[in-house]
């Protein structure tokens, strides 16, 4: 965009990212351009197979075996691409850091973490100051980023939490005084009230060392709470760039339209969620023209043709990549005020009562006895006929346990549990268990793993008809009509899962589930690895289902404002306790207990939407 | 439930994968794995149809021939007794490959089955079953051979029989953990979930995910097999005295390595060429199968 402005941390041009494969060359990301000025934070912000994280990669020069870029990129007055490798390297670290999403296996298990903090740590002669200094400084930087027990210091990485984890990597990263911060998905696998302390903490950093951030996350309302200016990325291309306010009150791509759109409100239930239809293009299958054109309801056919749309400003540092930005301008500003709508519970409150479970415990002993941990410590929980009922925690709260007591697949360590009239601790029948299959079917999170890799679709399917009674004769119509139920076309049978984006995958799990005609569906954070866009399709598919098919549901969520769109009534578990329960509409409007208020106040741009609801 | 049987199930569903992917692939075969593919095509063709290339009969005895070096007429020169050298390398690749194949077509089959009872069930059986193959790991597998076989008369299926004993604790240990691996994975939660039985969940849902294991332990147990079966009819166990065998040939044969040097050298080429090539290919197997798996 604006060239005039000399102050820059950091400049990208006209950068390409490419992939060598089996068949040539394939392009990750084409044509970006950034723009970080000293002390600001700036988000990446896309959908997987976006192409953001490599292309940030490329700027660092951390590319994988295989990728390379090429491009223009400026740090301060240097010409990075013209450095050699050895001075790159010397520059990151130094002058631009890095902080990685898992905060599992990016710090060397075998090492204290004190002494990882400190590893690059030398004096003005180059030489490694001396044990009791370095321990010191590890010490003093773990104050800085929160961790004020010093015995910290000596422990090792597998002894910390994931959010203290997280800590430790950013105390390292920063080690150096870097004038550029990377943070590439640094709160994705971390609880929400977690997320809420590192995003805090990263700002506060950002403050106190001066130091410019640039934040990779697919959340667009992390990257609002968070960070100036964003940038959207999709299929490998800059869509559209703006201060975060702006982009948020004022998007003028269609792309980013839907995303905010697809976005699950914390505050109200919405009658319908606005999905985006298909699903992200793959590199090397991208279209011509605009690359968001076959999923954007205003593409008109010169969309569809020749190179990227160029990069239009059309306010003060917004830029956006759409031909009909002018046309389409009053349009996109329709459709953001969603009327909240009250779910129809009351209907439900005199119906049967499908699942009851008093005071249930399960421990899991550790090995030889010892260390063992109680997940589930006196739980109630009841689902009615038709009901859609929500469970919320973080991890280690035991609801993914709770869930799986409830199908089967773990018993219960004392307590009652019945489903369908089937008790479920102690010993159980063949028809017992026949009894529970046809009463309730389970999804689960991952759509990767919970497909066998080995079979395609039709087969996965087959079986499951054939295992709830259908005639041979009638497999196919079957699997035919459970495909059509999801949302899949019929040939989709043929298909193997590695041929199913995320969430056709997580739609052909959902029909395997349905072959049984079950009473109730447990659905176990069934939209967690989905990209938003996608999410916001299984969730209405779902809401469909329990109307059409009058199913009820248990859904299992860490996402209060996902939790607000499906569910009738809500749970909220902590460390194997409930500690509230009532209908989801009044949990989250007036929480009574301590961590349903902190749970929700973690919800990132939460509260500070409230003040900005657009006229 | 045959190994081959699997693979071709598993292939059948690939049918339609892309072509031109598949293409490319085959186009991406490093030139050591070709090169052992071609050594492996020669020693199946040898074993199938010694006649084809063997110019003379390997039996043939001609007592003034003897201990000649290589020739127009002999190539590889002839051995104490004036057999063709070549000819006899030639009829060895029937024994060299037909021994190991039975090997460890057995050897996989066996653990194969028990891996997946083993891994899936778990409990008692697992803990017998792992208990017993670790004893039987420890034992030192070619003297414990030799001697069964040399008291109860260096019989070559009684060999076979008792190095698949041996040789299946190690591929039993590799499948278990592969079972293992996948036991809990949502795919078979999911079919137990919807009321898929034990047996098909071992067969239908877990067998054809451990096909790149499988193939692996079939080619890291035909290398063992070859070289373990050549080292017994080196000591004379195994295959009758007077057959053409490779292990046999270097044992008789290596007195006169001053007289015809090829007559011992050639079929130890032979070994270690097929076995060097049985072991590139397979690895490159391997990695083709999981890089297909990981494909998503």
């Amino acid at each position: 965009m604006s060239d005039h402005e000399t102050t820059r941390a950091l400049a990208v041009r006209d950068l390409d990212v490419w992939a060598s494969g089996p068949r040539g060359d394939v392009a990750i990301a084409t044509g970006i351009e950034l723009d970080v000025r000293p002390g600001e934070a700036i988000a990446i912000v896309g959908e997987s197979g976006s192409g953001k994280s490599l292309s940030t990669r490329a700027v660092l020069d951390l590319l994988p075996e295989g990728v390379r870029a090429t491009g223009s990129l400026r740090y301060g007055e240097r010409d990075l691409s013209a450095l050699a490798p050895r001075a790159r390297r010397r520059l990151r670290g130094r002058e631009l850091a890095l902080v990685m999403q898992d905060p599992f296996t990016m710090l060397n298990p075998v090492e204290r973490v004190g002494a990882q903090i400190v590893e690059a740590l030398r004096d003005e002669r180059g030489r490694r100051p001396s044990r009791a200094a370095r321990r010191a400084e590890a010490v003093r930087r773990l104050a800085e980023v929160g961790i004020a027990d010093p015995a910290v210091a000596d422990r090792y990485p597998f002894e910390l939490s994931g959010g203290m984890r997280q800590r430790v990597a950013i105390a390292a990263a920063i080690a150096e005084g870097p004038r550029v911060l990377v943070a590439d998905e640094p709160t994705t696998a971390l609880d929400v009230t977690t997320q809420r302390q590192i995003l805090e903490l990263l700002g506060e950093l950002r403050r106190t060392h001066e130091m410019a951030l640039v934040l990779i996350t697919h959340d667009l309302s992390v990257a609002f709470s968070v960070c100036d200016r964003v940038y959207v990325m999709y299929a490998g291309a800059l869509l559209e760039t703006a201060p975060s306010r702006e982009l948020r009150d004022r998007p003028r791509h269609p792309y980013t339209h839907g995303l905010l759109l697809a976005e699950p409100p914390a505050d109200r239930r919405v009658e319908r969620l606005a999905g985006i239809p298909g699903s992200v293009p793959s590199p090397g299958t991208r279209p011509d023209g605009c690359p968001f054109a076959p999923r954007c309801p205003w593409a008109a056919p010169a969309c569809r043709e020749g190179t990227l749309p160029p990069l239009r400003e059309t306010a003060p540092g917004h830029g956006t990549r759409c031909l009909r930005i002018d046309e389409i301008a009053t349009e996109l500003g329709h459709g953001g005020d969603r009327p909240g709508v009250t779910a129809d519970a009351a209907s439900r409150a005199s119906r049967a009562t499908l699942v009851t479970v008093e005071g249930v415990r399960k421990t899991f002993a550790g090995r030889r006895g010892h260390g063992g941990t109680t997940a589930l410590d006196g739980v109630d929980l009841s689902v009615r006929e038709g009901e859609s009922v929500g469970l919320v925690g973080e991890s280690g709260s035991g609801k993914t346990t709770l869930a799986r007591i409830v199908v089967g697949l773990e018993e219960a360590t004392d307590g009652r549990a019945e489903v369908g009239g089937v008790a479920l601790v102690g010993r159980t029948t063949r028809a017992d268990r026949e009894a529970l299959r046809d009463t309730v079917q389970m999804a689960f999170q991952d759509p990767y793993s919970s497909l066998n890799p080995a079979r395609t679709v039709g087969a996965t399917l087959r079986e499951a008809v054939r295992l709830a009674g259908g005639e041979r004769a009638d497999e196919e119509r079957a699997v035919g009509e459970l495909l059509e139920r999801v949302g899949l076309p019929a040939q989709y049978a043929q298909r193997r899962p590695s041929a199913l984006s995320g969430g056709e995958r997580q739609r052909a799990a959902i029909a395997r589930a349905l072959a049984r005609r079950p009473r109730l569906l447990v659905c176990d954070e069934v939209v967690s690895a989905l990209d938003v866009s996608v999410q916001a399709q299984i969730l209405n598919l779902l809401r469909d289902l329990q109307r059409e098919l009058d199913l009820a549901l248990l859904f299992i969520t860490h996402d209060l404002a996902v939790v607000r769109q499906v569910t009738d009534r809500v749970y909220v578990l902590r460390r194997g306790v409930v500690v509230e329960t009532g209908a989801t509409a009044s949990v989250l409007d007036a929480p009574a207990h301590a961590y349903t208020r902190e749970l929700i106040a973690s919800i990132p741009g939460g509260r500070s939407l409230e003040g900005s609801t657009r006229a | 439930m045959s190994v081959p049987d699997a693979k071709a199930a598993v292939t059948a569903r690939d049918g339609r994968r892309s072509r031109s992917r598949s293409r490319a692939r085959r186009t991406g075969m490093p030139v050591s794995v070709a090169l052992s593919a071609v050594a492996l095509a020669a020693a199946i063709l040898c074993a199938i149809a010694p006649g084809l290339l063997a110019p003379q009969d390997p039996a043939l005895i001609d007592p003034a021939g003897g201990l000649q070096t290589a020739s127009g007429a002999h190539l590889l020169g002839t051995d104490a007794l004036g057999r063709d050298v070549l000819s006899r390398v030639v009829a060895g690749a029937r024994s060299a490959l037909v021994g190991p194949l039975i090997l460890t077509s057995a050897t996989v089959v066996i653990s194969t089955f028990l891996a997946l009872l083993a891994g899936y069930l778990g409990g008692w059986f697992d803990a017998v079953v792992s208990r017993v193959a670790d004893t039987i790991y420890a034992l030192p597998a070619l003297i414990v051979t030799i001697v069964i076989v040399g008291v109860f008369g260096g019989g070559w299926w009684l060999a076979i029989g008792v190095l698949v004993v041996f040789n299946t604790p190690t591929a039993l240990r590799i499948l278990r953990a592969a079972v293992i691996e996948r036991r809990d994975l949502p795919y078979v939660e999911a079919a137990r979930t919807i009321g898929v039985s034990r047996w098909s969940i071992m067969v239908r849902h877990l067998l054809p995910n451990l096909e790149p294991m499988i193939v692996t332990c079939f080619f890291l147990g035909f290398t063992y097999g070859m070289v373990e079966l050549s080292a017994l009819s080196f000591l004379g166990l195994g295959v009758p005295p007077g057959s053409p065998d490779w292990g046999r040939m270097l044992a008789e044969n290596r007195v006169q390595v001053a007289q015809n040097p090829w007559a011992a050298v050639a079929p130890g080429i032979a070994i270690v060429a097929t076995v060097l090539s049985a072991n590139i290919l397979g690895g490159w197997i391997y990695e083709r199968l999981e890089r297909r798996k990981r494909e998503r």
